[in-house]
């Protein structure tokens, strides 16, 4: 009987750990599910930021632009049309800088605790290793 | 007792058939991850856990130098038919719907969804059109045709397009539409770029594409690794002074009755090119008619992109490179005198003036404004001769590329002594631009050695790199001094007082521009075309200083054949509305009214 009783306590043990161990990947999964979706997600708000800048662009191309100012009675100015000042301490703009393109994300390991990224091999050892280390 | 025992003796089985269960199990697995069938098992696996995709990253963006948009990217959508999906309705339906949506023949839809495709060993297939000669292309629709066609998939009382599928993929979009058409050139649907800008710089602009393996259930949380993205890059290109300069290039083409013409902008200074047109114009967005299979294969392509690519004889515009060698050594000065009868031999040909007519008396001045070519040929073969003229030519890097940064670059060709086919005659007639041929960007390279004081920059289209990392600025180079300071000053003084004289078509009030009108013969494979020319203008200002630096160049008009009549004007229409939007002041004008302090 406490041979028994032995077994069936040893069998429980393994059965909760399983358990943990599946809940822990489930919710490593559904983690894993978001980010694949927030990927998604981002690659279509990309899309839709560049159409809506070449949208934006298409607006305002010249041949449009042109033909609103000639519609509003502009005319393109001549030499004799443009009075010249000099204007002490006058800074021009500056050069325009075109903006970075998105850089290559280091694989995302840099972001994620290691809850998600450690296996339970790596946990026993962290836990039960010769370092001895269980912080 | 009994009773006890017989218990154990059940629970004793009990376990005996669980630990059996748990052997078997342990068994498979070992059998599953080590047996002979491991791989077979492992790709299976893999198989149902992911699917392996090609990850394009996104096409690097183009600007002007003001940061106006030239090159985007945006969204199109092949057809797909998933062909396991498929219906019996859905069969007829989905060529019908997209017949009626698309104005495509039925028949040849009908045909792509009802072959039996599961035979040929594919279960998804591209829906294609066929183009003018026949040849399949993938079909795709836009946006709005696309959120039409999902509005169909998700209504029940809508067409039965089951098995239907759009696959969203870039597209490389040109808000400004033909403008700088043919400086951009284009990006076909496979995303590989043609000509220009697109072409030379494919591969920055591309990136690296790369294959991922995407889980469907992904059993860690991580990001999927990215390709590396493409470069932005930003011309050297105004988007305002290009408008201008084609809307002048299109209205002179109009109403000269001309067959062709470009107009190169350059910035003497620094090699900038400011603005690059052709007529007539390519539309990128629309460039099926210009890929290298549907063009009609020509040298270099020379329609695609004619400021690099369009070779002509350039005529007396050449002119001025003869003078500028034998003002460097010293061989004539502006009054050196010169009586021009109306004809001279070189090499036993006769060289006869544009007119036909003998100018008496000239000063070097009167050669250039009357742009006599007996004059010319005189300083080649009495003064200069035939080593020292092509040593000068070749420095000015005449039948060299210029290595501008747009594809499709061509080198031209002129016929030098070391050249087997070169014969005296030669000499005489490439003095004043005629058996040499040249491209715009070639002939307005070597005149900015005058225009920038004996030095010549390389012209280039792009003005700064970014990428991921930060911006790079490439600065110009310089690709020598074919001339000395002192003698670029000197012709530029000659052609400005010519200017003022017989070309004043093209002066512009308040201003001391320099310049040479150019009326060439076409060459064909029967001798010069009796009836064509090429009417061009090459002039740069404001002096002393010059900030830009233009050729027009006109291919057969029909109203007049004369450089002066047809192209100078369009250079004075395009100076004055330079110097306007490039807030130059006339000479007059300087400081004459103080705001601030």
């Amino acid at each position: 009987m406490r041979w028994t009783g032995k077994t069936m306590l040893v069998v429980i043990v393994v059965l909760v750990v399983s358990g943990v161990y599946l809940a822990v990947n489930a919710r490593l999964a559904r983690a894993g599910r978001d980010v694949l979706s927030l990927e998604a997600r981002r690659t279509e708000l990309l899309r839709t930021t560049s159409e809506l800048n070449a949208e934006l662009a298409s607006r305002t191309a010249p041949e449009t632009m042109m033909a609103k100012a000639v519609a509003l009675g502009f005319q393109p100015a001549q030499g004799d049309d443009v009075l010249f000042l000099t204007i002490d301490g006058y800074v021009p703009p500056s050069d325009f800088v075109a903006p970075r393109p998105p850089a290559e994300p280091d694989g995302g390991q840099a972001m994620l605790s290691p809850a998600y990224t450690e296996t339970l091999g790596d946990w026993l050892m962290r836990w039960f290793g010769p370092s001895g280390d269980s912080s | 007792m009994n009773t006890e025992g017989v218990t154990r003796r059940r629970i004793r089985f009990i376990l005996l058939i669980m630990a059996g269960a748990v052997a078997a199990l342990v068994l498979q697995l070992v059998r599953v991850q080590f047996g002979p069938y491991a791989p077979v098992f492992a790709a299976r696996a893999e198989y149902g856990a992911a699917i392996v995709e090609r990850v394009v990253p996104a096409r690097g963006q183009i600007y002007d130098r003001n940061g106006a948009l030239l090159a985007a990217n945006g969204t199109m959508f092949y057809i797909e038919i998933e062909v396991r999906q498929l219906t019996e309705k859905s069969k007829k339906d989905i060529p019908l719907t997209l017949s009626k949506l698309l104005l495509l023949p039925l028949e040849d839809l009908y045909t792509q969804v009802t072959t039996d495709w599961p035979a040929l060993g594919q279960y998804r297939i591209r829906l294609t059109r066929k183009d003018a000669q026949g040849s399949p292309w993938p079909l795709t629709v836009d946006k709005t045709v696309a959120e039409v066609i999902n509005g169909f998939l998700a209504d029940p009382l809508a067409p039965d397009l089951s098995g239907l599928d759009l696959v969203a993929a870039p597209k490389r979009v040109y808000p400004a539409g033909t403008i700088a058409g043919h400086v951009l050139g284009f990006v076909n649907q496979e995303g590989q770029g043609f000509y220009g800008v697109e072409g030379y710089y494919d591969e920055w602009l591309s990136g690296k594409p790369i294959t991922v393996h995407r889980p469907f259930i992904p059993l860690e949380a991580r990001l999927q690794p990215n390709p590396p993205s493409g470069v932005n890059l930003v011309l050297t290109l105004d988007l305002a002074v290009q408008q201008m300069v084609e809307t002048v290039l299109k209205d002179t083409i109009e109403s000269s009755l001309a067959e062709s013409g470009q107009v190169v902008v350059m910035d003497p200074r620094t090699g900038e090119i400011l603005a690059m047109a052709a007529w007539p114009v390519l539309d990128p967005n629309n460039y099926e008619p210009w890929l290298p299979d549907t063009v009609e294969e020509e040298e270099g392509n020379p329609v695609i992109t004619p400021g690099v690519a369009g070779t002509y004889e350039p005529g007396s515009t050449f002119k001025v490179l003869t003078m500028a060698a034998a003002l460097d050594l010293d061989r004539v000065k502006p009054e050196t005198e010169f009586i021009d009868n109306g004809q001279i031999e070189v090499g036993g040909h006769i060289i006869r003036n544009w007119d036909g007519r003998s100018w008496g008396q000239q000063t070097m001045v009167g050669c250039l404004e009357h742009s006599l070519n007996v004059c010319l040929a005189w300083i080649a073969a009495d003064r200069l001769g035939a080593t020292d003229l092509y040593a000068y030519l070749s420095r000015f890097g005449i039948g060299q590329l210029t290595g501008v940064d747009l594809a499709g670059e061509v080198s031209g060709e002129l016929r030098t002594p070391r050249d087997p086919d070169w014969t005296e005659p030669d000499m005489g007639t490439n003095s004043f631009g005629q058996g040499v041929s040249l491209t715009p960007l070639q002939l307005l390279t070597a005149v900015s050695a005058l225009a920038n004081h004996g030095e010549m920059v390389q012209p280039h289209m792009v003005r700064q790199v970014v990428g991921p990392q930060g911006a790079y600025w490439p600065q110009p180079t310089v690709l020598g001094r074919p001339i000395s300071r002192e003698t670029a000053d000197k012709l530029t003084e000659m052609l400005a007082q010519s200017l003022e004289g017989e070309t004043r078509y093209a002066a512009v009030h308040g201003y001391r521009l320099a310049g040479k009108t150019g009326t060439a013969q076409i060459a064909t494979e029967k001798g010069y075309d009796p009836k064509w020319t090429v009417a061009s203008f090459v002039g740069w200002g404001p002096l002393p200083d010059p900030r830009f630096l233009v050729l027009v160049r006109i291919d057969k008009p029909a109203t007049a054949p004369w450089g002066s009549v047809i192209a100078a004007p369009a250079f004075q229409e395009i100076a004055e509305r330079l110097v306007v939007m490039m807030g130059l002041p006339p000479d007059t004008s300087v400081a004459q009214q103080t705001v601030g302090g």
